[in-house]
């Protein structure tokens, strides 16, 4: 064969590889890089540049939809107004998140620690039933109970020199607050008829506060408030006595020195 | 966005949401439009890329070329992650490429490129096979260079450069068949 060799074009049916394939790699290229393609490009090339910078084109509708979602995301955890908030939410989610057979484990563990916390605590008030607090005496190392003829004083538990305690108002049991007398009078202050004495209603503060095992009362002498004896009319076995009562209601009562 | 990036960015990062705004609206339609060409949920991938973008967007230092290829490797991650998902949940297949073609003829029947929608064009992408779809929408509508897709698809830059020639000559094939072009 003398001469140049044939163009593509000049050998009709022939084709190594796709037709045109090496001539149109410069056209494609522009095609990729957004360059404006030579008018005398085939009219192919002109539709594919014009198809693709609709592909590239401005958003349409639909384009846009998680826009309001994104935003949410951005302004929950990078947009600086809500940081305070998501600080302190971690504990919450984490909390939130664990599954219920964890979580009623936890919450009986609680209720159980409350619980013996209570107990212990009103253990070592002396409070309890004669024969709880002999366990406690001999288990956790509680008070004795108090014997036959022993009784816990009723009266407020230590005296407060020269301060602005009144004492009308602290030698009142609580327990008897649903009777009208205001005054420390013995016969208000008598113990409840059985029938209601474990179910006369009581302010909180007096019913779930357990206090300190009286070791002495008042030096000045008022009315001797003694608690019914075991067997005697007035006395249930869960009955507290009100023992601590009347200091709680003290507490309420008297305003703190200082204000 | 061009030289406006830096600033935009920056504020972003501060907490401005109009920045972040700016940002999502210059980007999520080509976001969405190569992940409907790669995933089948094409939205919530978007939304799982935003979310995570936003969670490192603090942390992110580059130009508008570095943030777009970070954004879109992201969003290929969480594209694969959802097709392994998808896989292990037993679904009924949808065929797409059917679906690509009636929405085609629908847009082609006038015949006219200017009528035809970037959706209609995205779905004749999507007929190519999957190397040369994904490589002319990271090329074409992300509108990242050689060297990133390269980097995004795990391929050498010929390679990319290849796959993105044979797939806009098939695609001009696709679309004088659908009418689209003449």
């Amino acid at each position: 064969m003398s001469g140049p060799d044939a163009m593509h074009d000049e050998m009709p049916g022939f084709s190594p590889g796709r037709p045109g394939g090496e001539r149109d790699e410069p056209l494609l290229d522009m095609i990729f890089d957004r360059r404006p393609i030579p008018p005398g490009a085939p009219p192919k090339m002109h539709d594919l540049a014009s198809m693709l910078a609709v592909a590239a084109g401005p958003a349409e509708s639909g384009d846009l939809a998680g826009e309001a979602a994104a935003l949410a995301a951005f302004a929950r955890l990078v947009s600086p107004a809500s940081v305070s908030p998501a600080v302190s939410r971690p504990a919450r989610r984490w909390l939130s998140r664990r599954p219920a057979r964890t979580r009623l484990p936890l919450a009986a563990a609680l209720v159980t620690a409350a619980a013996g916390l209570g107990s212990i605590t009103a253990a070592y008030a002396g409070v309890l039933p004669s024969p709880i607090q002999q366990v406690a005496h001999v288990t956790v190392g509680a008070p004795a109970p108090p014997r036959d003829h022993s009784h816990r004083p009723l009266a407020i538990t230590r005296s407060q020199p020269g301060g602005t305690h009144d004492r009308s108002t602290s030698a009142r049991p609580p327990s008897h607050s649903n009777i009208p007398s205001p005054t420390p009078d013995s016969s208000s202050v008598r113990p409840p008829h059985p029938g209601r004495s474990g179910r006369s209603p009581r302010p909180v503060s007096a019913t779930c506060t357990p206090r300190p095992v009286p070791t002495h009362t008042l030096g000045a002498p008022g009315p001797t408030l003694s608690p019914p004896k075991p067997g005697a009319p007035g006395w249930t076995p869960g009955s507290r006595g009100a023992a601590s009562c009347p200091a709680i209601a003290t507490q309420h009562a008297v305003p703190h020195p200082s204000r | 966005m061009g030289g406006a990036f830096g600033d935009i960015l920056a504020r972003a990062q501060g907490g401005d949401e109009a920045a972040f705004a700016c940002i999502f609206r210059d980007v999520q339609p080509a976001l969405l439009r190569y992940l409907r060409v790669i995933a089948l949920e094409a939205e919530d991938v978007a939304g799982e890329t935003w979310l995570q973008v936003v969670a490192g967007m603090t942390g992110f230092r580059g130009d508008e070329q570095a943030f777009r290829a970070w954004l879109f490797t992201i969003a290929r991650h969480r594209a694969i992650d959802a097709g392994r998902s998808r896989a292990r949940r037993p679904t009924v297949p949808l065929d797409l490429s059917e679906a690509a073609e009636q929405l085609v003829s629908a847009d082609s029947a006038d015949l006219a490129l200017e009528a035809v929608s970037a959706r209609a064009v995205v779905n004749l992408i999507a007929e190519l096979p999957p190397d040369q779809a994904e490589v002319i929408m990271l090329r074409v509508v992300a509108d990242l260079d050689s060297g990133d897709v390269a980097r995004i698809v795990g391929k050498t830059p010929g390679a990319v450069r290849v796959a993105a020639h044979r797939g806009l000559r098939r695609l001009a094939e696709i679309a004088q068949r659908a009418g689209v072009t003449q």
